[in-house]
């Protein structure tokens, strides 16, 4: 089969099919580049567990003779290093009209809450003015008081057995009822008239707990804030909020279109809330807090501010375990 | 002369008929007679070269369609989902430190805002125009086309609001804003990470080594030159002219085909190196830009401190851990002048850090006056100038890209014509070669 002189077909037609067949073998071959990975998803942090229910609440502490004189602290104490400092550091809220809220026309704090912590300072300083405020959403409060973040936690703060064992609070000086905002005309009256609907909360509140242990077949959804809770109900995806008259009010007085209904769900005292290492700066805030008892000038501020909303109670009388 | 090459091989098929018979069942390739088997393999060369010229016709259509394409449609994309992204980490952003002013929102910011939001239409309506049916980046566009108007609703409120001097407006807006976070801006990220993998493989397909046609070629040129050095020593005769012009046109489309390549490659690979750049620096006006939101957020917020934490989280990839590396110096590496952008996010930094001094020790009026300030010893005015500076430096690598993409097209803008066109001729120039040799057997 040699062909030594022969036309040679057989060469040619190898050369070309292989070169043919490696052709077609590289176009086979996948050469696109790897897909792209898939975005991360980011897990929903699980809620915390509610803490567990005690029975009593305790007594503030009682202030001890009369006050020192402003920018006058007795050596050695919190109020002492509070005035070397030079500002008093407290935890507010920016967001609760008329309470605790920042003017967005003047980017201010203003409300019954701030109007505390200037008395406070001014008491301290002598000067009002010399505050740091530090914001924190309504589940940090306990947190900023017990990592020592701030001096004073003065926000709605409150006061229950359970945040006692880790929050020394000042005597009330506020009294809070737990009742419903609802849209004008939405026929809810009393918080029955939710079964199978849907109410919103601040996440970590007491009102949380109370919610959840009426006996009413209702979805309780909770959001950081208050606010956050009426945009829902503004954009329809929740029928109701459910927090204390005096938060439900600042809302109210936003939104025409809502109104305060119900029967008194829960009653809370607001107390100062300071470290439990701190029990001079608690005689001390009390005997702040009596001051402005006695001179009426508490009252006055809870009228300036809530007048227009709500019939505001006198701050009520203090008690003292000594 | 001719006697001579007419007998042997005749007499060979005389000699031996029943062997050729059964050589021919075995393989029809050496069967037949000289003649015949030349016009054989002349039809299997004719045939080589019309399969090389539509298969250098087809991938050399690819090539400048994936050129093109990168140079057009999802450069366009690419370009539209960064432009999307900064556009609306750009109205986030003003729109917070707007309101961290606590005045009456300025003239500036709102238009600003508004701008931007204008813009981040614009580049959807754009992309979508661009993105075949089915294509994975329509997911993305289509979330951020439903979510801009309810974003934009939001902000609305918040401003209303804020009007009315009511702290509702500050709710709105971290609710906007968390919508632009967590949902919007993600989606952006994603159709930018989509079209820059598209761009990247645009490019790969633009300059790869075109394997189909260069084996064909070769196989096509060994086998020419084996016919044409056979038939030269078979005959003792010179080489044949329809053989060698079929040659030497093979060699030519390889040659055409390997200098595209080559030249595709070499701009193909600047593009790429600029893109590579672009995409640092993108990432670095992302990352800036998210670090002036927090700034702003942390002093509306009153988080103190503990807010800042992601400020340097931030901020620490653009410049690296030295300040020497990160982002800039990824774009640096790929060739852009990074100089600029360096020194102004060094004196960003600086003025972010007395910015933070003095919120932490109370002076939360001075922080904010500082934050929305405009001179240059202000954290406003220095952000301004770092945006600036990168906005300068990501113009001169995108032009970097279109040059570059533009040699690419040149190099290959006869590709999908001039080789086909040169194996067809070496095609016919075989035939007629083949052709004129059988015809001498007769």
């Amino acid at each position: 089969m040699s062909r030594r002189g022969g036309v040679d077909v057989r060469r040619p037609a190898v050369y070309l099919g292989l070169a043919g067949l490696l052709a077609l073998g590289t176009t086979l071959v996948p050469t696109s580049s790897a897909a792209a990975p898939p975005p991360p998803v980011v897990a929903a942090p699980a809620p915390a567990a509610p803490a567990p229910d005690c029975d009593q609440v305790v007594d503030s502490l009682r202030p001890q003779g009369p006050l020192p004189e402003p920018g006058a602290m007795p050596p050695g104490t919190t109020m002492a290093t509070i005035q070397q400092r030079g500002r008093l550091i407290a935890g507010v809220d920016q967001t609760k009209y008329l309470v605790g809220y920042r003017n967005p026309l003047t980017g201010q704090l203003e409300g019954t809450d701030i109007d505390i912590v200037h008395r406070i300072a001014q008491a301290i300083f002598g000067d009002p003015d010399r505050v740091q405020f530090i914001v924190y959403d309504i589940a940090d409060r306990v947190k900023a008081v017990e990592g020592n973040e701030v001096d004073l936690v003065v926000n709605n703060f409150s006061v229950t057995c359970a945040r006692q064992r880790s929050v020394e609070f000042s005597a009330p000086y506020q009294l809070a009822q737990q009742r419903l905002l609802v849209p004008k005309g939405s026929g809810i009256r009393e918080v029955e008239d939710l079964a199978g609907g849907t109410v919103c909360t601040s996440t970590g509140s007491t009102t949380e707990r109370e919610l959840e242990a009426l006996p009413v077949d209702m979805e309780v959804v909770t959001e950081i804030g208050i606010p956050d809770c009426v945009i829902r109900m503004q954009q329809g995806a929740v029928e109701a909020v459910s927090s204390d008259d005096i938060i439900l009010a600042g809302l109210a007085a936003q939104d025409p279109q809502t109104e305060v209904v119900g029967r008194v769900l829960a009653t809370a005292g607001y107390g100062v809330g300071m470290s439990k290492q701190a029990p001079d700066l608690v005689r001390f805030v009390n005997g702040v807090l009596e001051q402005g008892r006695d001179d009426g000038s508490l009252e006055e501020s809870f009228r300036r501010w809530l007048g227009p909303q709500l019939d505001p109670a006198p701050p009520p009388e203090p008690r003292y375990r000594d | 002369m001719g006697a001579g090459v007419v007998s042997r091989p005749s007499g060979e098929g005389v000699a031996a008929p029943a062997r050729g018979r059964r050589a021919r069942r075995r393989s029809p390739l050496t069967g037949g007679s000289t003649p015949e088997r030349l016009r054989r393999v002349g039809a299997l060369l004719v045939l080589g070269c019309v399969v090389a010229a539509v298969v250098a016709a087809v991938s050399g259509y690819d090539r400048s369609e994936a050129v093109l394409e990168s140079d057009t449609r999802i450069a366009a994309l690419a370009s539209d989902a960064a432009g999307l992204y900064q556009s609306l980490a750009d109205a986030d952003a003003t729109a917070t430190t707007g309101y961290v002013s606590g005045r009456r929102e300025s003239p500036e910011g709102r238009a600003r805002y508004d701008g931007d939001v204008r813009r981040a239409a614009e580049r959807l309506v754009h992309a979508a125009s661009l993105l075949p049916e089915g294509h994975p980046a329509t997911v993305p566009v289509t979330t951020l086309t439903t979510n801009l108007p309810v974003y934009a609703g939001l902000m609305e409120t918040a401003r209303t609001y804020n009007r009315s001097g009511l702290p509702l407006g500050q709710s709105y807006l971290t609710q906007a804003s968390k919508l632009m976070q967590q949902t919007m801006l993600p989606a952006a990220a994603e159709l930018r990470a989509l079209e820059t993998a598209e761009l990247a493989e645009a490019y790969r397909k633009g300059s790869a080594l075109p394997l189909a046609v260069l084996l064909l070629g070769l196989g096509l040129l060994a086998a020419v030159v084996d016919l044409g050095n056979g038939e030269r020593s078979r005959t003792n005769r010179l080489l044949n002219p329809g053989l060698v012009v079929g040659g030497i046109a093979v060699l030519a489309a390889l040659v055409w085909w390997g200098l595209a390549t080559v030249m595709t490659g070499s701009a193909l690979g600047e593009a790429s190196r600029h893109t590579d750049a672009v995409s640092a620096l993108d990432d670095a006006r992302t990352a800036v830009l998210k670090a002036r939101s927090n700034e702003s957020l942390v002093l509306v917020a009153r988080g103190g401190g503990s807010g800042d934490r992601a400020f340097a989280g931030l901020t620490e990839p653009v410049m690296g851990p030295d300040g020497g590396g990160g982002l800039l110096g990824a774009a640096e590496a790929s060739g852009a002048d990074v100089r600029a952008v360096r020194s102004a996010t060094r004196s960003w930094v600086q003025a972010h850090q007395e910015v933070r001094a003095l919120d932490d020790s109370g002076r939360f009026q001075e922080a904010v006056e500082s934050v929305i300030g405009v001179d240059p010893s202000t954290s406003g005015g220095r952000f301004a100038a770092l945006d600036d500076a990168l906005a300068r430096a990501i113009a001169v690598e995108r032009d970097g890209i279109s040059a570059a993409v533009a040699r690419a097209r040149d190099a290959q803008s006869l590709l999908a014509v001039a080789p086909p066109a040169l194996f067809l001729l070496a095609g016919l120039a075989i035939a007629l070669g083949v052709a004129q040799r059988a015809g001498e057997y007769r």
